[in-house]
């Protein structure tokens, strides 16, 4: 968009000062967490926390090269880092979410592997259509050597733009990304869901069959809810685009393990005071 | 027990066909419109003094926007079957409203965009908004159809526990995710610059000299669905198709084995073998394409 | 410190429409309150009044952030806003009649550590970016409680959750047919999220009108209406809905009608099958 097109001069400078103040607030958070709800309800805050930290740390390795990709002008999957994370991490909670019962373990690992399925074919079918459909060859931008294959990228790059297509390092990277996503969305329904199965049925004074559908679509709805402020947050954090773990970007992770951390605690708290209360 | 395996494979297969037909679906749709990423061209060519009769329908990004429309889709089927009305026909009248929606999004999209490209003499065209929002409605039905049905036989069929606008909205999102990665390069630098080398990427220096005359008289966006189709759009029904076959697929037949590991299990296999297919296309391009320039040359 | 891409040129200034869409969207959510008093489901339409103008205000928020280049798209500013406000309009929900007051409060909270986390601890260094993530979040939750009360008919946790299903002439309580329970939450969710960002997302350009995005608003804002008080059909009786949805395309089809007119004065030319227009140099 012509119109915002200037990004913001935020650098990769850590702000120490802030991240101290994210981490003291994310001891408040759990602190207060302790009082109103222990046991039960602080295990769920830092379930639902790690949950967030993995999706915001997740978002990092997916490839998304925003509109240039869409002109071949810059490597990376065409579209929204956001909301392509949040298509992967929500197709892996869809896994994880079916395989609740068959325990935490389980549930999580299927939705990581979900996510990771959903972004292996999605790259994949990306890597296919510049390949086949455009004729353009895979080259990244930013580095001069693949980290995996050692391919060398520069002279594949044509002319007067950034690179294109998906590298090999871009790929794993989209895939550990939805692995990360997935696992972590799961993480974060599972935790709430346990919690609303266990506390919903006194809190209405209805019978525990009865709790399920809402038990389960209110989980869902705040797993959704909180991929997407997290993912939305790692989005502001590498400014919109990214080409994978090579990307000198990513090396920004710490803040956002920060910030990630404290919005799942505080919205993991909100959402555990429902019942709390 | 094997009945219900032959029963939910067929379900699968079901859910499966219906994704790639919507994926399909999908990505002309938001061709037509030139919605998504290529968007940005559509926009940025009038301010460079290239005026055009491109449809410019920027509802949101496909994901969101296809979130919404198949949510919207799910969520009134939900109602009109909770008011007892048969489930197809709920479906049907469930999809045609959220089109309608959909239609209306796209016509203050394209005025408000027009509109604000006034300085640059970029016309608002009656006859565009007429014809492509019909034939964008039309591949939008197709597609919210498809993803709210398979999210009702997912639900209803296969005894998944989120409801169905939850569901509708996790493959609305993950349609317009797979369709917008897949489609938009083929639409936004093979047909936008037509005129551009093949084989290359876009040159920065070219952005907003879009192809503006089609074979015959001025290029308007049905030519543009009508290009995209054949290569971007089979491709992104392929995503969509393959992403729910397997995600139910590796779900309905390994789940039982070993209590949910044959699952996981399967599914890093196929990740595995996507990663050898995706290597195998890379080093097939760099091998038969060749370099753009030698080594030492590049910077 | 970011250059800032569009200056706001004349219009209504924000605080004006901050107060105004705040105090308006809080009366509407208050009136719904009617319908408990009266024991009735009548005043659910106040609900989507309230939708209304919790979005126009939201809108303008949206406007005067991302006219400093965040660096990713418009909507996500819009599903941030949702993201953080479900949670806060869900515990709301459990204060009974205090709902929306406590809603404004607990948003407001939420909001403005979010917008601390993305300005110093993400370093974006944006000036409006607390102050917006704040109101972003608070019209977030008060738009949710806004489509809750016109579905639902009221805005209490016991109200979202319980529905009833009509069995072979039976009325049966169950927690399946509910705002919540059916996931109805969901398109709630997107709904306003689509309504809050399309506005700006479509009228962005060097021609911006400020009246002609609010107005886009509130028709994005009654076309959610309509739909929402179509599902509403299922969970409140026939005759409050349809009052819901005359008064929803009543306000879309003036809106969307003025919309057009605005479009037409601002557009550079309003052509039907004409060619494209011949420039010099090209």
């Amino acid at each position: 968009m012509t119109a915002v097109a200037a990004k913001p001069q935020a650098g990769g400078a850590m702000n120490p000062t802030a991240m101290a103040v994210g981490v003291v607030m994310l001891l408040i958070i759990l602190a207060l967490c302790w009082y109103v709800s222990p046991g039960l309800g602080l295990m769920a805050l830092i379930g639902v926390t790690i949950g967030g930290i993995l999706i915001g740390f997740g978002t990092h390795f997916i490839p998304v090269g925003g509109a240039p990709a869409a002109m071949g002008q810059a490597p990376g999957i065409a579209t929204g880092v956001a909301m392509l994370a949040a298509g992967a991490g929500l197709a892996g909670l869809f896994g994880g979410a079916w395989a609740a019962e068959q325990g935490q373990v389980v549930a999580i690992v299927t939705g990581g592997v979900g996510g990771g399925l959903m972004m292996a074919i999605t790259c994949m079918m990306v890597n296919f259509v510049y390949v086949f459909g455009m004729g353009i060859p895979s080259a990244s931008g930013k580095v001069a050597k693949d980290p995996i294959t050692g391919d060398t990228q520069a002279e594949f790059k044509s002319q007067g733009t950034e690179g294109h297509g998906l590298p090999f390092v871009s790929f794993v990277g989209g895939v550990t990304g939805g692995f990360l996503g997935g696992a972590g969305g799961t993480l974060i329904y599972l935790q709430l869901l346990r919690l609303y199965e266990a506390k919903l049925p006194a809190l209405m004074g209805i019978p525990a069959t009865q709790v399920m559908p809402i038990a389960v679509a209110a989980a869902g709805m705040f797993a959704v809810g909180l991929f997407l402020v997290n993912a939305v947050l790692t989005a502001y954090n590498i400014t919109g685009t990214i080409e994978g773990p090579h990307d000198p970007k990513f090396k920004r992770w710490p803040r956002s393990i920060v910030a990630s951390a404290v919005a799942s605690a505080l919205c993991g708290f909100v959402a555990i005071l429902i019942v709390a209360l | 027990m094997v009945a219900n395996i032959i029963f939910g494979i067929g379900i699968t297969a079901l859910t499966g066909a219906l994704a790639t037909v919507a994926g399909s679906a999908e990505d002309t749709e938001s061709n037509i419109g030139s919605q998504g990423d290529p968007n940005s061209q559509v926009q940025l060519a009038p301010q460079m003094g290239f005026l055009h009769r491109i449809f410019n329908k920027a509802v949101a990004g496909e994901p969101p926007a296809y979130g919404l429309w198949c949510a919207l889709g799910a969520g009134l089927a939900w109602a009109f079957m909770a008011m007892q009305v048969n489930a197809v026909l709920a479906i049907v009248i469930g999809s045609v409203l959220a089109v309608l929606v959909q239609g209306v999004y796209a016509t203050t999209a394209y005025l408000g965009r027009t509109a604000s490209l006034a300085k640059f003499g970029q016309p608002v065209y009656v006859d565009i908004l007429k014809s492509m929002t019909s034939v964008t409605m039309a591949h939008a039905f197709i597609a919210v159809f498809c993803v709210v049905t398979l999210c009702h036989l997912i639900n209803g069929a296969l005894g998944h526990p989120f409801p169905l606008p939850l569901l509708g909205l996790i493959w609305g999102i993950a349609l317009g995710a797979a369709g917008s990665a897949t489609g938009n390069p083929y639409y936004g630098k093979e047909r936008q610059y037509q005129n551009q080398k093949f084989g290359a990427g876009v040159p920065i220096s070219a952005s907003g000299n879009i192809v503006r005359y089609a074979e015959a008289g001025e290029r308007n966006s049905l030519d543009n669905g009508f290009f995209t189709h054949k290569i971007g759009g089979s491709a992104s029904g392929i995503c969509f198709g393959l992403i729910v076959f397997l995600e139910l697929w590796r779900t309905i037949l390994f789940d039982k084995i070993s209590a949910g590991w044959g699952a996981i299990v399967v599914g890093i296999l196929m990740i595995l073998i996507f990663t050898v297919v995706d290597r195998y296309i890379e080093v097939w391009a760099r091998k038969n394409y060749g370099p753009y320039m030698e080594a030492k040359v590049a910077s | 410190m970011t250059v800032k891409v569009e200056v706001i040129e004349g219009g209504v200034p924000h605080t004006k429409i901050m107060i105004a869409g705040l105090v308006s969207t809080l009366v509407c959510l208050y009136l719904t309150y009617l319908n408990v008093l009266t024991n009735t489901e009548m005043f659910a339409f106040f609900g989507g009044l309230a939708v209304v103008s919790a979005l126009i205000w939201g809108s303008h928020t949206i406007k005067v952030l991302c006219s400093y280049g965040i660096g990713t798209g418009v909507p996500s500013a819009g599903m941030i806003a949702f993201g953080s406000g479900v949670m806060a309009m869900l515990l709301a929900t459990k204060f009974g009649m205090a709902a929306p007051l406590v809603a404004l409060v607990l948003a407001a909270v939420i909001g403005f550590i979010l917008g601390y986390i993305s300005n110093n601890i993400l370093n974006m260094k944006i000036p409006a970016m607390v102050q917006a993530l704040t109101e972003m979040a608070v019209v977030g939750a008060l738009t949710l409680m806004g489509f809750a009360a016109l579905i639902t008919g009221g805005f209490t946790f016991a109200g979202l959750t319980t529905g009833s299903v009509s069995m072979l002439g039976m009325t049966v309580s169950s927690n399946q047919i509910s705002f919540i329970g059916g996931g109805l939450i969901a398109v709630a969710f997107l709904l306003g999220a689509i309504a809050i960002q399309h506005p700006f997302n479509a009228c962005l350009g060097p021609g911006w009108k400020q009246d002609r995005m609010l107005m886009l608003t509130a028709e994005c804002g009654f076309l959610s209406m309509i739909v929402a008080a179509i599902m509403s059909f299922a969970l409140i009786s026939a005759g409050s809905a349809i009052i819901s949805l005359v008064v929803a395309i009543v306000g879309w089809a003036y809106a969307y009608n003025q919309y057009i007119c605005l479009s037409k004065r601002d557009a550079a030319a309003w052509l039907d099958a004409k060619p494209i227009p011949e420039m010099e140099g090209h």
